[in-house]
């Protein structure tokens, strides 16, 4: 009796319960292995407070010699094509922000239609929003260009915003979260006399928690990290994001003096640090979840 | 459907008159699938379809576009610039895909063998990169590659081996483009991995032990067998993201055409020479390349995992 009750014990113990040297081994391996991912990071950091003189020291040091700000103070108030690492900084945020409510918003709301509700091409339709991401989207860049000129939207935030306000993905990723939530729920408040809207307000929203922080993240790290369209279609200084500007400072220092292009970095890394650290658990449980690389 | 025995509440009212019509449609579900249609008739319809017609056009932007039918295409078989970005493409391509899946797949067994919580935090560690914009990674890593003073050279120097021209050699840059890649998207490929690994059953590998199979025949024979399709997803979603990829090749360029890739040559013919209609040509290719690669690559796998 006793017996059976150890080797059941034994059996269902996870591989990692059992405490080895091994697994210490593994443990210092793996620690090795993020130093390695967080060597190029220790520079950037670093960096950003050296002094000129420093800088450009060969060999070079990872350590400053002496702690600056100076790097900082100088990006701050330079001048980028008419705007500034400031106004970049405001374009960015506005861009990310109002893009990530309005897919959190169709996204939700799509998902919740194409799985609940009826209406003409209901299937076709969501078949053909889900074969537009086999397309890639250097294929549409150029025509795209022209379309945005036509609707005059270059050279405005707006351009940034209106191409991306659905997303083929998260309509997706919702349709089948809403499968997910039983129909039950859902013929309830239908009886009690909710409305479509209603039900998707009050019922379907507030139980799409997981699937929305996931989306917002995907969502954000797009829209902030973006280059290729916003290179192509802003040209005034005042209108960059921060990757153009971050492009702006490297072409006017990368080349004799790098600690402001390691400051300009570090300031451009702050809003997707605190989003990550936030969000670290739901991402890593989101990937898990959906199994998508964003 | 017209015969049926008393009315029922899922299924539609016979059609009579388009009220009748209309009324068994909910209202908001239209609303929705209108402005979805409209955005991507502007969004997708229009520019896929002008991408395909500008194909067959020459077009710098200004004159009218001149019909040439299929030269573009017939130009782009001879053009060594095309065959040499799509060589490029390819090699980043298969070499990124291999080296960053096989080091996410060792990263995330050995995980697996860790409490969720050390899981955690060691995939958050990393994970870093990838949360950076691409900018901030080029423009690192050109640094750290410089020839003279950067990082990697003063390493390899600290070690008594030669310095290496990294970057500024047509041999080498796009192999450190790789690298950097590799270094961005590994936590994220073995974030997905490791749930596929963690959802193997235990007592699988159990039974397997008590058969007495060694811990790499049980690697091969039934952890490696069930995380097929995740590999399999993992594969497909990286072929589209580095067939895509462009800030490393137009921010880190190696000499001459060495690191030219079929998405920065696309830019280039459309933004720079302005050569609207060969861009469109090449964007076209470089379409039909990458489905045909993924479907390739997803009925390879299916055949593997479809027992």
């Amino acid at each position: 009796m006793t017996a059976t009750t150890t080797d059941l014990a034994r059996l269902s113990t996870p591989y990692w319960q059992r405490t080895r040297w091994q697994t210490w081994l593994l443990i210092a391996v793996l620690i090795g292995g993020g130093f390695v991912m967080l060597y190029p990071f220790a520079w950037l950091v670093l960096s950003a407070f050296k002094l000129p003189a420093d800088i450009i020291r060969i060999p070079p040091t990872l350590w400053p010699e002496e702690w600056s700000l100076e790097a900082f103070q100088v990006v701050l108030s330079h001048k980028i094509g008419g705007g500034s690492l400031t106004r970049s900084y405001i374009n960015s945020i506005f861009v990310t922000v109002t893009t990530v409510i309005a897919v959190l918003i169709t996204s939700t709301l799509g998902g919740y239609c194409f799985a609940r509700l009826r209406f003409p091409l209901r299937e076709p339709l969501f078949y053909f929003v889900l074969s537009t991401t086999m397309v890639p989207f250097l294929t549409l860049l150029i025509p795209l260009y022209v379309v945005m000129d036509r609707l005059e939207l270059l050279n405005t935030l707006w351009v940034l915003i209106v191409p991306s306000v659905f997303s083929s993905f998260g309509i997706f990723l919702c349709r089948q979260f809403v499968y997910g939530i039983p129909l039950e729920l859902y013929d309830a408040a239908k009886i009690d006399g909710a409305g479509d809207f209603t039900i998707y307000t009050r019922i379907i929203v507030g139980m799409m928690k997981p699937v929305i922080s996931v989306l917002a993240i995907f969502s954000f790290r797009a829209t902030f990290n973006d280059y290729l369209w916003p290179l192509v279609t802003i040209t005034d200084g005042g209108n960059y994001t921060l990757p153009l500007a971050l492009r702006g400072i490297g072409n006017s220092f990368g080349w004799f003096d790098y600690s402001k292009v390691m400051a300009s970095s570090l300031l451009t890394l702050i809003p997707p640090l605190i989003v990550f650290f936030i969000f670290q658990r739901n991402l890593v449980k989101g990937i898990a979840l959906t199994g998508i690389k964003g | 459907m017209a015969v049926t025995a008393g009315p029922s509440p899922t299924d539609a009212a016979p059609v009579r008159s388009p009220r009748a019509w209309l009324s068994q449609y909910s209202w908001l579900g239209m609303g929705f699938a209108f402005s979805l249609s409209l955005f991507y008739l502007i969004m997708f319809v229009i520019p896929f379809g002008t991408a395909i017609w500008l194909s067959f056009n020459n077009w710098d932007y200004i004159q009218k576009p001149v019909f040439v039918n299929t030269r573009n295409f017939e130009k782009l078989l001879g053009d060594s610039g095309f065959w040499d970005a799509l060589w490029n493409t390819v090699r980043f391509s298969v070499v990124e895909i291999f080296v960053a899946l096989s080091l996410a797949l060792l990263l995330a067994l050995a995980l697996s063998h860790l409490r969720p919580v050390y899981q955690y935090t060691l995939l958050a560690i990393y994970n870093l990169p990838v949360i950076m914009p691409g900018v901030v990674s080029v423009l690192l890593w050109k640094w750290l590659y410089r020839t003279n003073g950067g990082a990697f050279n003063a390493i390899l120097e600290s070690v008594g081996l030669p310095a290496q021209p990294f970057s500024k050699s047509p041999d080498q840059a796009l192999w450190c483009i790789t690298l950097m890649v590799v270094w961005i998207f590994l936590g994220n490929s073995s974030i997905v991995l490791l749930a596929a690994i963690n959802e193997v059953p235990d007592s699988l590998l159990e039974a397997a032990q008590l058969d007495g199979a060694s811990a790499w025949k049980r690697f091969t024979a039934v952890t490696l067998p069930l995380i097929q399709p995740a590999m399999a997803y993992q594969v497909v979603t990286s072929i589209i993201g580095t067939m895509q990829m462009f800030e490393p090749f137009q921010l880190m360029p190696g000499p001459g055409h060495s690191t030219r890739t079929l998405s920065l040559y696309t830019y280039q013919l459309g933004f720079e020479v302005l050569n609207l209609g060969y861009g469109a040509a090449v964007s076209i290719a470089m379409f039909v390349i990458l489905l045909s690669a993924t479907l390739f690559e997803l009925q390879r796998r299916r055949k593997s995992w479809d027992y």
